[in-house]
């Protein structure tokens, strides 16, 4: 025997003892002293450690868990003592009271310089005009009118304000440790790594990052509230969500974020699952180009392709052409809720309904637009006051499904009026440049979404005047809107209330944006491994929320008295789907059962190429 | 092998690399959308997009500016820094997604090669017989499978149902600091994306082997060993399989150059994190340094190991080499 034949079965050896290696490392092994871990799935990787250069919700979870808020959130997504654990308002400042005796991870004194530190490099940003990182948190400071910072001792930080409202109580400027960063102005902070392990005044602090793979916190001993049950907290990271749903079937993670309809159903009905429908602050819409209303305006070559599209009256017909219902059933599964004003119902001390809601009605639409001066013409198609056949582009966005789904409802919809809508699908970056004016804004209805802060002003920006050539995918400007924009800012309360319903009426009624649905998140969880489980707020999720109390809330599920505590999901009920339409060439199948297709199809293709008849000549078989 | 030989695939390699760096530099730029409008930040002024673009260099002409700092920076190793993974150098975020790139799918490759070229021989040489029927069925088969579809079923199987295997990923986060422990901790990740790559890439090396050994079969020094009384398993191991194997060497090299690239599928699917998900990820945020990274990353290899196939060709038949 050849010395190269004795060593193959070598090989089949080493291979066979890898695979037994795996095999028993891949076995769940107890050991007492292992600590407890919460485990919490998300297809949303971590983009950046430093909280000033993150713009994704698993970021600012991230830097919550290690950072204090200076005012926190509270289950009801209400202000709750932070790095402050008070304060009182006067008519032009707010005096915050530290906590006294708190410190950070690594045992150093925390107080009030380390939030004049925080604070200041957003007022630093916002005194030239510039920003922070990427400029998500320093605008919270601008939003609650801050002009100025100062701490007269180590327990207390005076912020003084251009007006009353408490808009100052939801600032999302994490307090960093000024024994750390303190030589950092707020461009070098920008360029901080925030190289795990942190140092942080919050619950966990983040220990290890390994980026696409997952984040890893453990418990801070010197955090400043009641310490959680759990020891460390792991972010972890999907490419391919059905991998998430198999991995909290497996146990391998406790809670996953954004699960699909199809996937959360199936979860739901496993009672080792608890899944909760989170309404989000945020919305769906269908926005018009309107360049050129309130200024006249015009782009050469680009812009609206017919001047209906900036009469409110055109528009608001087309708001009958669209049935919420359907699109909230066909396009989001159930989940969600049919899109009215320009504030979520999640904001329900601002979120008003309209007063003269549109209802779904093709006929009256139709009847609408021929009152308006858009008749049919001999062939059925609908002409604008130019006489012109109006043909409508649609742009939206390859970042969900959804979103093409939705097109082509409005597509099958606005075709029975009579117009015609071609849809193009393009990813969100060319999508977010082809709206600018500047790149000739060669579109007439955009379908995207918008997620808000918890005050409803950076939703409401963006239909401001100055937002065009920024955020504005309307190019809607109208100065009555603008003006009471600008009168909310000043106005608490009731007062605050009644504009920003003024508000909301008057984008529901010009209609240059037609709210398709208030999207929702759906998240499931285990309840074998953790009680206390809450959604924060009740209309929201457990996680991924405002704040980060419920890490520190959960308990040991065989600690919990029979039957645990009541779940968070009575409203995760879904109602049975009415009988809906379809819309040509929306696509409804399910992903799995396509796939087992496929697999059928190619499987049977295998077997038929196996079983081929045997070729002419083969003489030598066995 | 002659000097010129070598210095003129040496060269014909370097003009290449060039013509890519280039190209690279011009393909980006001219698909639609600007890293500046990802992300909707609705608090973002004009005057801040603006000072953004500045930052990343993107408010200068593309030709000159733009294009003589890149090939200025390329040539000196510098790829400059991630604009996702905001202060992380290229090279940095690149280098760490080579290793379990290459771990996944090198070592995805090597099994496929031995396994690939073995059932190949073996289906080729008995044609029609058993080993040919179930082996060449079923190469057929994984080989015409996206690798989603190959691995979506091993995680719910393998993972989900029977718990034996992590679901994805690369490490168990907190796991074993111990050398020993962090190694069985990757092979127990490493198990099903391996065995999903493997199956997936089997059935290639599988199909040619088997033609190019189909055709061994019918040459006369095969017939002379048979006539010279020699065992068909001594006859298949020393004169058709090394035969067989030459033409194996140009596709088993073109293969490997791809190593680098990944399986972006495959990856995406178990959340590998190697180069095809940060190749994903780069490309969703218009990350243009990254993306001219990897590229970069994956042309140069490509090129490399085709200059080693060149050069291996040559040594191996002298006709090549005039």
């Amino acid at each position: 025997m050849s010395a190269r034949a004795r060593w193959r079965p070598g090989r089949v050896v080493a291979a066979l003892a890898f695979a037994a290696s795996a095999l028993v490392m891949a076995l769940p092994s107890a050991a007492a002293a292992d600590p407890v871990v919460l485990r919490v799935g998300t297809t949303q990787d971590l983009d950046a450690s430093n909280p000033f250069n993150t713009v994704l919700v698993s970021g600012f979870e991230a830097f919550q868990l290690t950072y204090s808020l200076l005012v926190e959130f509270d289950k009801d997504a209400h202000p709750a003592p932070g790095f402050a654990d008070s304060w009182e308002r006067a008519a032009d400042r707010v005096t915050f009271h530290i906590r006294t005796g708190m410190q950070w991870s690594d045992g150093e004194p925390a107080d009030s310089a380390d939030a004049c530190f925080s604070w200041g490099l957003a007022l630093a940003a916002i005194e030239d005009a510039s920003y922070v990182g990427v400029g998500y948190l320093d605008p919270n400071v601008k939003d609650a009118g801050v002009t100025r910072i100062e701490c007269p001792d180590a327990s207390t930080v005076v912020a003084y304000t251009t007006d009353q409202s408490d808009r100052i109580l939801q600032v999302y400027v994490p307090i960093l440790p000024e024994h750390i960063y303190g030589k950092d102005d707020y461009t070098a902070i920008a360029e901080e790594k925030f190289d795990a392990p942190l140092v942080g005044t919050g619950p966990y602090t983040l220990a290890e990052w390994k980026t696409g793979q997952y984040a890893r916190f453990v418990r801070n001993p010197q955090y400043w509230g009641p310490q959680g049950y759990e020891d460390e907290i792991v972010l972890r990271f999907y490419s391919n969500p059905d991998a998430m749903v198999q991995a909290l079937k497996s146990g391998e993670i406790d809670y996953a974020r954004d699960v699909n309809a199809d996937q959360f159903e199936q979860l739901r009905a496993d009672p080792r699952f608890t899944g909760v429908v989170g309404k989000a602050n945020g919305f769906t819409q269908l926005a018009f180009n309107t360049y050129g209303s309130g200024t006249g305006e015009t782009i050469e070559g680009g812009g609206p392709s017919t001047l209906a599209l900036l009469d409110p009256a055109f528009r608001d017909a087309l708001g009958y052409a669209i049935d919420k219902k359907v699109l909230l059933y066909r396009v989001l599964g159930g989940y969600g809720d049919a899109g009215t004003t320009i504030v979520p119902p999640v904001l329900s001390d601002w979120h008003v309904e309209p007063t003269t809601p549109r209802t779904f009605d093709i006929a009256l639409a139709g009847q609408k637009l021929d009152a308006a001066g858009y008749p049919l013409d001999g062939s059925g198609k609908r002409l604008d006051k130019q006489g012109k056949v109006i043909s409508l582009r649609l742009v939206t966005t390859s970042t969900s499904a959804d979103y093409a789904k939705a097109a082509a409802f409005v597509k099958s919809w606005y075709g029975q009026l009579g117009i015609g809508v071609s849809v193009a699908v393009m990813d969100s970056s060319a999508l977010g440049t082809l709206l600018l004016p500047s790149a000739g804004a060669k579109y007439d209805l955009e379908l995207w979404d918008w997620m808000g802060n918890p005050d409803p002003n950076s939703l409401l920006q963006v239909l401001r005047c100055d937002a065009i050539e920024n955020t504005s995918d309307s190019q809607y400007c109208n100065d009555a809107y603008d003006s009471l924009y600008d009168l909310q800012l000043t106005q608490t309360g009731e007062e605050r209330h009644d504009t920003l319903a003024q508000m909301q009426n008057l984008i529901y009624d010009e209609a240059p944006y037609d709210i398709l649905y208030y999207d929702a998140s759906l998240h499931a969880y285990r309840t074998n491994r953790f009680a206390g489980w809450q959604n924060m707020p009740a209309s929201s999720t457990p996680l991924f929320s405002y704040g980060i109390l419920q890490y520190t809330l959960l308990t040991n599920a065989a600690d919990a008295p029979i039957p645990p505590v009541a779940p968070a999901t009575d409203d995760a009920t879904q109602p049975a789907v009415p009988d809906l339409p379809d819309a040509g060439g929306a696509v409804s199948g399910r992903p799995v059962a396509l796939l087992a297709m496929v697999a059928a199809v190619v499987l049977g293709a295998g077997v038929l190429l196996a079983r081929r008849p045997r070729p002419a000549g083969a003489d030598d078989d066995g | 092998m002659n000097v010129a030989y070598l210095v003129r695939k040496l060269a014909q390699a370097l003009v290449t690399i060039a013509a890519i760096v280039i190209l690279l530099f011009v393909l980006f730029r001219a698909m639609p959308g600007s890293p500046d409008r990802v992300s909707k930040n609705p608090n973002m002024t004009p005057a801040m997009q603006a000072a953004e673009r500045a930052r990343w260099g993107l408010d200068k002409p593309l030709v000159p500016d733009q294009l003589v700092a890149f090939i200025g920076s390329t040539v000196t190793g510098d790829l400059g820094t991630s604009i996702k993974f905001r202060g992380q150098p290229v090279t940095e975020v690149v280098g760490a997604a080579v290793g379990p790139t290459i771990l996944l799918v090198g070592l995805g490759e090597a099994i496929a090669i031995i396994v690939g070229l073995a059932l190949g021989a073996l289906s080729g040489w008995r044609r029609g017989g058993l080993v040919d029927r179930l082996g060449n069925g079923a190469s057929l088969v994984f080989y015409s499978m996206p690798y989603f579809v190959i691995g979506m079923p091993l995680i719910m199987v393998f993972a989900s149902g029977l718990g034996w295997f992590p679901t994805s990923g690369m490490t168990t986060p907190g796991a074993s600091a111990d050398p020993v422990g962090q190694v069985l901790d990757v092979a127990g990740h490493l198990v099903l994306p391996l065995t999903a790559v493997t199956l997936g890439l089997i059935g290639a090396y599988s199909i040619l082997m088997r033609s190019a050994i189909i055709e061994t079969r019918a040459e006369d020094y095969i017939t002379t060993a048979r006539a010279k009384g020699l065992t068909d398993a001594r006859i298949l191991r020393h004169h058709a399989f090394p035969n067989a194997l030459l033409p194996m060497v140009t596709f088993i090299a073109i293969n490997l150059g791809y190593v680098i690239a990944g399986a972006i599928t495959l990856e995406v699917v178990f959340s590998w994190p190697g180069l095809g998900t940060l190749t994903v990820a780069a490309l969703n945020a218009r990350d243009y340094p990254l993306l001219q990274g990897i590229f970069l990353l994956v042309s140069v290899s490509v090129v490399m190991f085709n200059l080693l196939a060149d050069f291996v060709y040559g040594a191996l038949d002298p006709r090549v080499r005039s």
